[in-house]
């Protein structure tokens, strides 16, 4: 009898037990498929310690499985696009713009120097093959080893001081990577929205190396392919950024199912996904991502026309009238998210200018403020930007923590009388019948502002500052070239002025890389030859000879070896007041409006946010993997 | 008759081998290369490139090389069928290419039809009651669709579609029918966007079809025969169809080799704006980012199909015009 | 002649016979109408038989007009080119009254009122029908220096004080539509000038060349004309547009848009050309001058040319129509002319897209003067080739 109730009151426990484990339901669409014993049951396909998402926004619900999300894109290349939006990352960026884990289980990191990844047991890539240390190990000795792969070595996030870090496989699932001196971009890098990637789908991209497969075998392989060599063919299987090999395995919440080219690309959940949300259910919600390539010009009228889900991308300010005419006839809400740049457009004045009497000009701080206070941003905020934008120097924006109310209007107010004040202090008195200054050397002064052409904003925008400027006896001709050509008049001083959007990180915390601030890279426009100098490693370019540029090297500096977030806040209050000062560069209007349409059905997506590349990935901070459609919102 | 096609035909090869120099100059003179202007697009998209990575793709894709020997290598890839290599799209130019094509060559043919069932009767009208209303009134109809540029047309007509029959906009078929299988219900989608471009593209042309059939027509019911023809009391259809509107359908068939560049490139500017899953489109995107052996290829395709129309045009004008063949040659 | 002539002739059968005096130069007299149409030089008959041709000639007028109102555009506009309101951004085309509040007051606009919809983000405008602002006719208005020499303020119509006067609406920046299609003009119709000037010089050297010289020469060129015409028009005019250094100044641009343009259109010109010469050189009157010396240049230039001059000028007007919607087309596409250069072209570019269609519709009138000036030229050239063999 005792035995009989033990074994009853273990049935029991069993049954309870089964239940607690299928309580977590199948996502309906694979239930076939798990049923048909193609894929393994879901307790089997999440690893061990899957990421619990649990997001405490006050608009936010669970979700329901099912559906398909369309969207519109320009041309097939942008089916990286979704590598961005999906964000799934090792490390990432949250709502509050500090970086967790996400991929990693864990990360400890040491003062900056040495990082421990802790990768979670059982998680699998989209194939159901285990991802794991070892796919760690095939980039570092087989892909980034090797000559023909990496002709150049490692990526620049790697590189402190050009020396790349220790690596080391401590188990199945533990990596390190040490290096000697603080690497503050490590982090950021891995969580950009167009991360390094220091893993690779080993299992898979085995069969093209010929450490695996032999050299013949791999070069064969290749020509009959049609690449040039087995490192092309390697290559091109790779891209996980680029995401255009349907049979690559990912990590992503929706992976690619369609080959180049392609007018429709559909995105199928990932059944290994490593994400869940707060009842145990896997993620994503969204069944599939459909995935339309169609004219650029034609978005704006397709969206308009309830053809898409969610989109953003290709929409501008100025079809935001005709999306919302449209919001009830098509059944979606057309949303205002802020977008985060310095500002919105800036002229970058040449500090590396081929002429002399330009140089000498851009280079005087005098001459700076003074065209920059004799822009009228009101004017230009209200006729381009329906006066939503907000009247600013090409500095952070009132959301970071970093912002001060100096900085914004530092020498942007509109005061044609203190510019033409400030003109005639440095000396250009004289001018011409017209009305127009010249130059010391007697040519008249005429600004040319190199564009790279693209937009009527761009247009309008020179066009108002150009009558602006008339008015202190300055003129202004824009010349428009295609990008590539615009790039090499800049790099070469041919262009003595240069329009171009501003900070690209508008919204940084104290940990965020000040590096855009500081002479860093060529693509500057306003010190290309000084940031080459520091890109290339003190060779090539020129070294900066204002003390300013050189405090902002040094401050750069200090903000990489500083321990504390007290320092780090130091320098960068520091770099942005230097900037505030010296008008680098002259922002006009910021906190632009990107307009965002989202279907009535769909869920979770924030009603008000912001439109941010780095960090943020767009949509991809807020956790697509959590959009679902809800039946009850569809027509 | 045979010396005759062999001899065009022999013609061809140097007109293609000419044309495939232009092409590749033209190509080739804008400054900088496909890699300069990716970076510069991730750029402008605030995204960065590698350094290094750029380094080794400019390797690979041999864009160091000499410009005589990239030549060599497209053209003498070509005559075996390898098209060259597509960097946008990281593929050989002949996946990329083949649906487009196909799609052209639909899309051109069937506006050609269109603008032979169009132009036919009112061609035909105008002659035969040359000054009257009608003559004038068809006369102006046809100007207009010549005076419309067809980018402004094809925008409006799809808009309007769009708010009148809920067409989707742009494409040739709605989103949902893409990369199926044939079906009732996408050969009704195809049909309910595809009007619009035919209409768009074959307004052009035939306003100029119908004022040169008007213009022969009218020359042979001048002739002699005719006129001794209805002198001895043949009812004047009879008069009309026996004789005069056999040269007039001589003269159909000729005059492909006229309208067909403008099919052509008719169809590219309108595909462009109606977004339609043909050559234009993408040749467009090609040139912008100086994908070069995909923007060449293009051009030469376009070329070959022009070449290859108005050789088929010649020799069927030959093969139906006895004249010609008994006298010798083509005057064009 | 009656009745009574006719029996006076014994044994001639019966045919009625004259009894009027001979007159031997009767048959060769002409009446004063005839005379006049024998003696005509080729140029007379030919405006003698364009005239017929109505349409032709109301055409030739609109071309007229047109292309004379490029000269003084900077007079018969009420705004300048780059004038802009940043207070009447896109705001919709006002018509002009002439009653207000039943008396006849002549013509005004009522005043524009403007309100931000923030909901919408739209700017919407309401006439106020209690403010009437009569146009103003030969009135100083908007400066500007009249053909780079005088500086003057001109204007044959003008807004009422402190009103505005947009008969057509406003683009973004609040510039009137009106005013800058007129300008538009001037691009618009010189490229085709130019463009056809400069294929017309080329066709004739060519063709003449084929069509006199024959041979070698003639199979040359008839293949590279084949070459030329198998291209499709546009996307070579797109890869050669993108050949243009983007650092050009817009002048040019201007002129390279247009060499582009002619570069393609000169075939037609040279083929009709060739054939004709092969037509024309076995006639006698060639072959006389050739036997008397006369050098080949004299013989094309002096004796075969103007034999089929009309038809070729005929052929040239109808090609500029052609040039025309090809500048407007590279401008549309983005790459023929840009801003700051206005043509009609870069008109409709700003108007290609969604938001003009649904909303500002009036910003795609710039078609209409295309349409007209195609047209115009279509229904002139047809009337200048039917006159121009005025012997059939």
């Amino acid at each position: 009898m005792m035995g009989r109730i033990a074994r009853s009151v273990l049935t029991m426990l069993a049954a309870l037990l089964l239940a607690g484990v299928a309580g977590a339901e199948e996502p309906p669409m694979l239930e076939a498929q798990v049923a048909a014993g193609k894929l393994p049951p879901l307790a089997q396909r999440l690893p061990e310690t899957p990421l619990v998402v649990d997001i405490k926004r006050p608009d936010w619900t669970p979700g329901r499985y099912g559906g398909d999300m369309r969207m519109l894109m320009g041309k097939d290349r942008d089916i990286r696009m979704l590598v961005v939006y999906g964000y799934s990352r090792l490390v990432g960026y949250d709502e509050q713009l500090r970086i967790v884990p996400d991929i990693l289980e864990k990360i400890d990191v040491e003062g900056s120097r040495v990082f421990t990844l802790h990768l979670r047991r059982g998680h699998k890539w989209s194939d159901g093959q285990p991802f794991t240390a070892a796919d760690f190990r095939y980039y570092w000795d087989d892909v980034v080893s090797n000559k023909e792969l990496s002709p150049f070595g490692l990526p620049q996030a790697l590189l402190v001081r050009s020396k790349g870090p220790r690596f080391e496989v401590l188990n199945e699932t533990t990596v390190r990577y040490s290096w000697d001196e603080p690497n503050p971009q490590f982090l950021a890098a891995l969580a950009g929205p167009s991360p390094i990637y220091i893993y690779r789908p080993a299992h898979y991209l085995r069969k093209f190396h010929p450490n695996y497969i032999g050299q013949e075998k791999a070069n064969a392989q290749a020509s009959a392919a049609g690449s040039r060599t087995w490192a092309g063919l390697h290559q091109k299987k790779d891209e996980q950024y680029r995401n255009d090999n349907p049979d690559l395995p990912s990590l992503e919440p929706w992976v690619n199912t369609t080959p180049l080219p392609s007018m429709r690309f559909v995105l199928v959940r990932n059944p290994y996904f490593h994400r869940v949300d707060t009842a145990g259910r896997q993620l994503p919600y969204i069944d599939r991502v459909i995935v339309n390539i169609s004219e650029d010009k034609l978005i704006p009228a397709k969206a308009g026309a309830g053809e898409v889900d969610l989109q953003a991308r290709y929409l501008r300010f100025d079809n935001y009238t005709f999306l919302k005419q449209n919001e009830k006839r098509n059944h979606f809400r057309v949303r205002l998210w802020e977008k985060v740049l310095g500002s919105q457009m800036a002229l970058y004045p040449n500090l590396n200018a081929d002429d002399p009497a330009w140089r000498t000009l851009m280079r005087d701080v005098r001459f700076r403020r003074a065209l920059s206070l004799a822009i009228d941003r009101h004017e230009i905020n209200e006729v381009v930007y329906f006066g939503l934008g907000i009247e600013s120097g090409n500095t952070v924006l009132q959301r970071s923590s970093l912002y001060r109310g100096e900085f914004r209007t530092a020498w942007s107010t509109f005061d044609p009388k203190a510019a033409n004040a400030l003109l005639d202090e440095i000396g250009l008195t004289q001018r011409d019948a017209k009305g127009l200054r010249l130059l010391p050397d007697g040519r008249p002064m005429e600004i040319v502002v190199d564009t790279s052409g693209e937009s009527t904003e761009e247009t309008d925008v020179l066009e108002l500052v150009r009558d602006s400027w008339k008015k202190v006896g300055i003129a202004l001709f824009s010349r428009p070239s295609q990008r590539e050509v615009f790039r090499k008049r800049v790099f070469s001083g041919k262009a003595m002025m240069s329009v171009w959007s501003g900070l690209n990180n508008g919204i940084p915390t104290p940990e965020m890389s000040p590096l855009e601030l500081a002479p860093t890279t060529q693509d500057q426009l306003q010190w290309p030859m000084w940031g080459q100098y520091y890109e290339n490693n003190r060779t090539g370019g020129q070294a900066p000879d204002m003390p300013d540029a050189l405090e902002l090297v040094r401050l750069y500096d200090a903000w990489r070896n500083a321990t504390n977030d007290a320092e780090r806040e130091q320098t960068w209050l520091r770099m942005l007041g230097i900037h505030a000062e010296q008008v680098f560069t002259i922002g006009i209007v910021t906190r632009a409006l990107q307009p965002v349409v989202v279907s009535n059905a769909l869920r979770n997506v924030p009603a008000n946010g912001i439109y941010s590349w780095d960090p943020g990935a767009y949509f991809g901070f807020y956790h697509t993997d959590t959009f679902w459609f809800d039946p009850k919102g569809r027509p | 008759m045979l010396r005759y096609v062999v001899h065009r035909v022999l013609l061809m090869i140097p007109t293609m081998v000419a044309i495939s120099i232009i092409v590749f100059v033209i190509i080739q003179l804008p400054p900088g290369n496909y890699l300069e202007s990716y970076i510069a697009e991730l750029q402008a998209q605030g995204e960065s490139v590698d350094p290094q990575k750029i380094a080794f793709l400019r390797e690979y894709y041999g864009l160091d090389k000499p410009l005589f020997e990239q030549y060599v290598r497209w053209a003498g890839g070509m005559l075996v069928g390898d098209f060259g290599y597509s960097f946008e799209f990281n593929l050989p130019v002949t996946k990329v290419i083949g649906d487009r094509m196909l799609l052209t060559i639909i899309v051109s043919g069937i506006t050609i039809l269109f603008t032979w069932a169009v132009a036919f009767p009112i061609g035909i009208y105008s002659a035969t009651h040359q000054y009257s209303w009608g003559d004038y009134g068809l006369s102006l109809v046809g100007f207009l669709g010549l005076a419309i540029p067809n980018f402004m047309l094809a925008l409006v007509m799809m808009y309007l579609a769009n708010v009148y029959f809920g067409t989707s906009i742009g494409g040739l078929m709605g989103p949902e029918f893409i990369g199926k299988p044939w079906s009732w219900a996408k050969t009704q989608s195809v049909l309910e966007h595809a009007w619009i471009p035919v209409i768009v593209i074959g307004t052009h042309s035939t306003a100029g079809m119908i004022r040169r059939l008007r213009a022969n027509l009218l020359d042979e019911l001048q002739k002699q025969y005719v006129v001794t023809a209805r002198a001895k009391g043949l009812p004047p259809r009879k008069v009309l169809f026996k004789y005069p509107l056999r040269m007039a359908l001589n003269f159909f068939i000729s005059d492909i080799g006229s309208i067909l560049p403008h099919i052509i490139s008719g169809t590219e500017i309108t595909a462009i704006v109606l977004s339609l899953p043909t050559a234009g489109p993408m040749l467009l995107n090609a040139l912008k980012s100086q994908d070069m052996y995909l923007a060449g290829s293009f051009l030469m395709f376009l070329a070959l199909m022009i070449v290859v129309g108005v050789l088929i045009s010649d020799l069927a004008l030959v093969a139906l015009d006895p004249r010609i063949r008994l006298q010798g040659g083509v005057a064009r | 002649m009656s009745a009574s002539d006719l029996a006076q002739v014994p044994g001639a059968a019966d045919h009625l016979v004259s009894t009027a005096p001979f007159d031997p130069t009767s048959a060769a007299r002409l009446t004063p109408e005839q005379e006049r149409f024998y003696l005509a030089s080729q140029w007379m008959l030919m405006w003698w038989k364009f005239k017929r041709h109505r349409v032709a000639v109301v055409s030739g007028i609109i071309l007229l007009l047109m292309y004379g109102s490029t000269l003084v555009t900077e007079v018969l506009v009420p705004y300048n080119l780059h004038t802009r309101h940043t207070d009447f951004i896109y705001a919709p085309p006002q018509s002009v009254r002439w009653i207000h509040e039943g008396r006849f007051v002549g013509p005004f606009v009522y005043e524009l009122t403007k309100t931000l919809n923030m909901e919408t983000l739209r700017r919407d405008y309401t006439e106020n029908t209690s403010m009437p602002h009569p146009l103003r006719f030969f009135c100083n208005g908007d400066p500007y220096r009249f053909w780079g020499l005088v500086d003057m303020s001109f204007h044959i119509v003008c807004p009422g004080e402190g009103a505005t006067l947009f008969l057509l609406g406003t683009d973004r920046l609040g510039r009137d539509v009106l005013s800058r299609i007129f300008y538009g003009a001037r691009i618009s119709l010189t490229i085709g000038l130019l463009g056809i000037a400069i294929s017309f010089a080329l066709g004739l050297v060519i063709g003449g060349i084929a069509g006199y010289f024959g041979g070698w020469a003639d199979l040359v060129i008839q293949r590279v004309i084949e070459v030329i015409r198998s291209f499709p028009e546009l996307p070579l005019w797109m890869a050669l547009s993108a050949v243009l250094p983007v650092t050009w100044s817009p002048i040019l641009i201007y002129f390279g848009i247009t060499g582009i343009l002619a570069m393609l259109e000169w075939t037609g010109l040279a083929r009709a050309v060739r054939s004709k010469l092969l037509a024309l050189r076995e006639e006698d009157y060639c072959t006389a001058a050739r036997l008397m010396g006369a050098r080949p240049k004299r013989i094309i230039g002096r004796h075969l040319l103007p034999g089929f001059m009309s038809h070729l000028i005929a052929s040239a007007t109808l090609s500029i129509p052609g040039m025309i919607l090809g500048e407007t087309a590279l401008s549309f596409l983005g790459i023929g002319l840009r801003p700051p250069i206005t043509s009609w072209g870069v008109l409709l570019n700003e108007a290609q897209n969604i938001n003009v269609v649904a909303l500002y519709p009036w910003l795609m009138l710039p078609v209409v003067p295309v349409i007209v000036i195609i047209l115009a030229f279509n229904f002139f050239g047809d009337g200048l080739r039917d006159a121009a063999d005025p012997y059939r």
